[in-house]
């Protein structure tokens, strides 16, 4: 299996006829960890979601591909199908369908018609994950998130993408809400995975992540753009100073998406 | 043709001179006719009936062909189930089958002409004493012409494990199905029966069928209470259900409707004794240009009486429903207390639902009486999140989609019918 690549070029989204994302780009591979930060309100999350598809954010010029591949042209499922995945900052709750059902009904597709794992192989699978992120074995019973604590429903996102296996794990805040011990389990899974067949875009405001999950590429975003790229030392500093030397330096008086430079 | 007023029906003629009636039915069936044809076809809250045409020509005395896909498979269920039921075809009642194990029990299950004759008193007490003639035009109809039918009496103290089923089948040979169910169920026993009523309706303009079922609840006794309705274009259908439940009775009823059918339809609890408690869960699928009027209603009497209504809906295409959950806490129902639930899911721009909730209070100490109703469309949101895991949208819709309903249809009680209810919701919803 070939190590995968997910090519983000000068990628512009907007929302309402508001453009959040101005003109992003980015290459992500296998075996890679690129982490993003930014303020509040710079456009992490809309990235994020257009990359995955939501209905709700066009994208309206620019390139993604993966390996190759239009993501653009594809659905959401074909997206996921296709090795992507989302960890979502806001995880939906659905009521009346089981966590266990989910999970074997989105791997089962992501496998593809034929080569469906068996039930009982998916359960032992289930389960061993499952006891790897200290998750209840009752949570594979209940419903999809309802009622999971914010903690839970981030430990659950980690859940799907141990199962699923993507080629590119996009992580939204998967650190907020989790207690220490639950932060190293995360950190845990993604370091398992971690290998050239799977690269990571981390979404994070804390430098705390990043010590367990040590990243290859820090990316600041302000604006709706990448505006300074480094290694792990540019998340210490920012850590260690905020943004405002940052954006002294860059001449940024509001970073948030609505202003401009 | 419709019949015109007479004290001397011929359609009640034919059925005194058919079954030997004994005169205290023939009367009431003269007197309920008398009823019919005087009573307007009303224009109700949500649903105008004046212009809909009652055709009610003949009682056909026979019945041509096997039983359709959907009775085989109920039949097949039935027999799986334990072996107790009664067939009815065509108002004809085909096969009766009560299994040795509850017969040695003193249990009773007979269709209801049969047990007339054999059982003069029980019937004659019971019969039309929980749904009178007189509460509506199709009360009446059904009191005046009931053919086809079924009576179940279990004794004091026994207590049934096997549930008990009738399959009702209305093909186009009919005119118009009018099935009568009567159940006693004495006290300290126990209970649960399905009932399905099956209706081929393409084409039968006109026609009008009405259900009626009646349940008589002894004290501590308990009745689990499931019926499904398939009811097809064309005819208007009625169907009305209600239990008397006597001190510490309780009545759990699981009501399935999949239909494209203009149906009207009641189901309720008389909450008469003290500590009785009962509740409805129902599920309603609706395609085409189904129009249904759903009324589950608790009416409280007895003391310290509790009630649950939780009713769920489906639409597609252009289908229009009202679901009404009505509660009515009378005076001297002191710390009574209810719970209304009404969710609906309409899928598609042109389905339409209505969810009413209802709650009349004429008690001042009432515990505790809530309420929640939504109508919504499928969550985008919902989509979105499980087609992010690789799950196309269909498949998401329709898991979402049997995420409501799931817990309803997995209340219904006999398991084989069970799996038939969910083909025919995944057949009518597109979901297969
Ligand atoms: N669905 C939406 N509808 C309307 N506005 C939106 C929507 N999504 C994002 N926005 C707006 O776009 C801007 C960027 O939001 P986004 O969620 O991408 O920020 P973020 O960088 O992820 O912030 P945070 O760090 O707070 O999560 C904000 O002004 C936000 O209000
Ligand atoms: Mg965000």
């Amino acid at each position: 299996m070939s190590s995968p690549v997910l090519t983000i070029e000068d990628l512009r989204v907007s929302v309402e006829d508001k453009e959040i994302v101005k003109g992003l780009s980015l290459q992500i591979k296998g075996g890679e960890i690129h982490a993003v930060m930014g303020p509040n309100g710079t456009g992490k999350s809309t990235l994020a979601s257009a990359l995955m598809g939501h209905p709700a954010y066009s994208v309206t010029s620019g390139r993604v591909t993966l390996d190759g591949e239009d993501v653009l042209a594809m659905s959401v499922d074909e997206r996921a199908r296709a090795g992507l995945f989302l960890a979502m900052q806001y995880p939906a709750e659905v009521s009346g369908v089981s966590n266990a059902n989910f999970l074997r009904t989105a791997l089962n597709a992501r496998r593809g018609e034929g080569n469906e794992l068996p039930v009982i192989k998916f359960h032992r699978l289930l389960q061993q994950k499952m006891k790897d992120l200290n998750i209840d074995p009752s949570f594979a019973e209940r419903y999809l998130n309802e009622g999971f604590s914010g903690g839970e429903k981030k430990r659950n996102e980690i859940l799907q993408m141990s199962l699923l296996e993507p080629k590119i794990a996009i992580l939204d805040e998967i650190d907020s809400g989790l207690d220490i011990d639950a932060l190293k389990l995360v950190a845990d899974a993604v370091n398992q995975l971690r290998s050239p067949q799977t690269g990571f875009l981390i979404i994070t405001h804390y430098q705390r992540l990043l010590q367990y999950i040590v990243p290859d590429y820090v990316h600041v975003m302000m604006q709706g753009r990448i505006v300074k790229s480094g290694d792990k030392t540019l998340a210490e500093y920012l850590e260690a100073n905020g943004y405002d030397t940052l954006k002294r330096e860059l001449g940024i008086v509001d970073e948030t998406v609505g202003a401009e430079a | 043709m419709s019949i015109k007023t007479s004290a001397h029906s011929p359609l009640v003629a034919d059925l005194a001179s058919r079954f030997q009636e004994a005169p205290w039915l023939v009367q009431q069936r003269e007197r309920a006719f008398a009823l019919y044809t005087s009573m307007p076809s009303p224009k109700l809250e949500k649903t105008d009936l004046r212009d809909r045409p009652w055709l009610v020509e003949s009682i056909p005395s026979a019945t041509t062909g096997g039983a359709g896909a959907a009775a085989q498979a109920l039949l097949e269920g039935a027999k799986a189930a334990g072996g107790a039921y009664v067939y009815v075809r065509d108002g004809v009642t085909i096969e009766t089958s009560l299994p040795h194990s509850l017969a040695k029990q003193g249990v009773v299950l007979l269709d209801l002409h049969t047990a007339v004759d054999q059982h003069p008193e029980w019937v004659r007490r019971h019969l039309y004493s929980v749904v009178p003639a007189e509460e509506s035009k199709w009360a009446a109809l059904n009191a005046a012409l009931w053919h086809g039918g079924v009576f179940v009496h279990v004794p004091s103290g026994v207590r049934l494990e096997l549930p008990i089923h009738f399959i009702y089948e209305e093909t186009m040979t009919g005119k118009g199905g009018l099935p009568r169910s009567l159940i006693v169920v004495e006290d300290r026993a126990s209970l649960s029966f399905a009932e399905a009523y099956l209706c081929h309706g393409e084409r039968q303009e006109g026609v009008v069928h009405s259900a009626v079922t009646e349940l008589v609840v002894g004290p501590d006794a308990d009745v689990t209470a499931a019926c499904l309705s398939r009811y097809g274009k064309g005819p208007t259908n009625f169907f009305t259900r209600r239990a008397k439940l006597a001190d510490n009775a309780s009545v759990d009823w699981v009501i399935g409707d999949v239909s494209d059918g203009f149906t009207v339809g009641l189901v309720e609890s008389r909450l008469e004794g003290p500590g009785s408690k009962s509740t409805t869960r129902s599920f309603g699928v609706g395609y085409g240009r189904q129009r249904l009027d759903f009324t589950a209603s608790m009416d409280h009497f007895g003391h310290h009486s509790e009630s649950d209504i939780t009713l769920m809906g489906v639409l597609r295409g252009r289908a229009s429903s009202t679901y009404r959950s009505s509660t009515h806490i009378e005076r001297g129902a002191d710390e009574a207390s209810s719970e209304q639930h009404d969710r609906m899911l309409m899928l598609g721009s042109r389905a339409q639902a209505d969810a009413i909730p209802m709650l009349l209070i004429d008690e001042n100490d009432v515990q505790r009486c809530g309420h929640a109703a939504s109508v919504g469309r499928i969550d985008e949101n919902q989509v979105y999140y499980l087609m992010a895991r690789g799950i196309p949208r269909a498949e998401a819709e329709r898991m979402i989609i049997w995420g409501y309903l799931q817990p309803l249809v997995d209340a219904f009680p006999v398991e084989p019918w069970r799996s038939e209810v969910a083909s025919w919701i995944d057949g009518e919803l597109n979901l297969r």
